[in-house]
């Protein structure tokens, strides 16, 4: 019955994707397929945002607030502080992950027009796609579980992989510079 | 009189596919995937002339004929493969590597499979190989069709309804072959009697998408991300040391 499973998987798969094709194939998503300059101005302003944000990021998951307020306020000052951290922490992880989504959306579109990709970069970058989600929902676990204040270094790893993002995108934005194939 | 009713629907839908085909130029464009119909199309009519005329050769003829269309749906693969990557010669290397690599793998998990196994006739052996071949067919499907999505390639209609058919086929066939060789599995009893109908519908899915002939997406002009690709990335790997490292030092949080 175990030997049964991978099977199933991998036949269910085929039909997910098969399906998924359909979706990507339409009308609606090939227009969709294209990357718009607005889209380009977009992701470049999602990327600076990151850069710009990593002070205020480090001070989300930075304790030295949270050990000030301990010293100078109440139990429920502290409560309400650590409550208030935390939807912080979780807003801005989720905030990033839609951004590294949506900058690997546009490298994998401009990979499509590629006609010469590295397969040996495309597998490093998939390979740091997957550690990032994997990371990124540990890290969304423990914020959870155990508050902002305790997973440094899920969040070191995060926002390390989220800049290597970042950085491939903007090389290649620097890169694009034929407008007339963007619709 | 079902049983019999879809065999005829099946080589009727066959004989459709062919015939639009041949009009339309399609059976030029798509050879082997016009040949593994063909193919299917033989195969159904000799095995149900020998169902009807002489059916004590039906049985002895049955899995052998159901092991070449399964070998020769392998030429489906290849077709897609081939216009899939025509515009991208740098994908099709990439495709063509990962695509061995899980054609030996699947292979060598197969054929341990096949040699463990102790068959109590022929056919029974037939049995598993065909059944093993699918199971190769069903992992090289899977890392083509990852691929064509990941990558959003583009595709013509007639090609995405090749794919869709063909997809949807290995699928369910994958995952009633698994329950096949699971005795007493209620499931697989539910499964088998509605195997013939998922090929019928396969069949039609490829009958409506190949009713007419539609022009392909064209390819995408080159420009300097492609011509800089080398560059982009030599670029890539130094700025992404460099940023790395930067960022690492901005985010290092003081406990």
């Amino acid at each position: 019955m175990i030997g049964l499973l991978p099977i199933v998987l991998v036949g269910s798969l085929i039909l997910f994707l098969g399906l998924r094709l359909v979706l990507l194939s339409s009308s609606t998503h090939r227009q969709q397929q294209a990357v718009s300059i607005e889209e380009l101005t977009k992701a470049r302003d999602a990327l600076d945002t990151v850069f710009v944000e990593s002070a205020a990021i480090r001070r989300i998951f930075s304790s030295e607030d949270m050990e000030f307020i301990a010293q100078s306020s109440t139990h429920k000052v502290q409560h309400l502080f650590l409550k208030d951290r935390k939807a912080l922490a979780i807003q801005w992880l989720r905030k990033t992950q839609k951004e590294v989504a949506q900058l690997m959306d546009i490298h994998l579109r401009l990979a499509g027009y590629t006609i010469e990709p590295s397969p040996r970069f495309e597998l490093q970058l998939t390979a740091r796609y997957v550690a990032f989600f994997v990371a990124s929902y540990t890290l969304l676990l423990l914020l959870w579980l155990r508050g902002p204040f305790k997973a440094k270094r899920v969040v070191d790893y995060t926002v390390g992989v989220a800049g290597y993002f970042c950085t491939v995108f903007s090389v290649r934005l620097e890169n694009v510079s034929a407008p007339a194939r963007w619709s | 009189m079902l049983t019999n009713l879809i065999w005829w629907s099946g080589i009727t839908l066959e004989t459709a596919i062919l015939l639009r085909g041949a009009q339309l130029g399609l059976l030029r464009k798509y050879p082997l995937f016009y040949s593994y119909i063909f193919c299917v199309f033989a195969k159904d009519l000799i095995v149900l002339l020998t169902y009807q005329f002489a059916r004590n050769l039906y049985e002895p003829l049955y899995w052998p004929a159901e092991l070449a269309t399964i070998v020769a749906s392998y030429a489906v693969i290849i077709e897609i493969f081939r216009w899939a990557t025509r515009h991208k010669p740098g994908l099709r290397r990439l495709a063509q590597n990962l695509l061995l690599i899980v054609f030996g793998v699947t292979v060598a998990y197969a054929g341990s499979d096949f040699l463990h196994g102790r068959f109590a006739s022929v056919s029974a052996a037939i049995v598993n190989l065909g059944r093993d071949l699918r199971y190769v067919e069903g992992g090289v499907l899977l890392v083509m069709l990852w691929l064509l999505v990941r990558y959003r390639i583009s595709l013509g209609r007639n090609l995405v309804g090749l794919i869709v058919g063909y997809s949807f086929w290995v699928g369910l066939n994958l995952i009633n072959l698994a329950f096949w060789f699971q005795p007493g599995n209620e499931f697989s009893v539910l499964l088998r009697s509605l195997a013939p109908a998922t090929y019928l519908m396969t069949l039609a899915i490829w009958c409506v998408t190949l009713w007419a002939a539609h022009t392909d997406p064209e390819p995408p002009s080159e420009s300097n991300i492609e011509r800089d690709y080398e560059l982009l990335l030599a670029k890539t790997q130094a700025i992404f040391a460099r940023t790395s490292e930067l960022l690492l030092r901005l985010t290092r949080i003081r406990p």
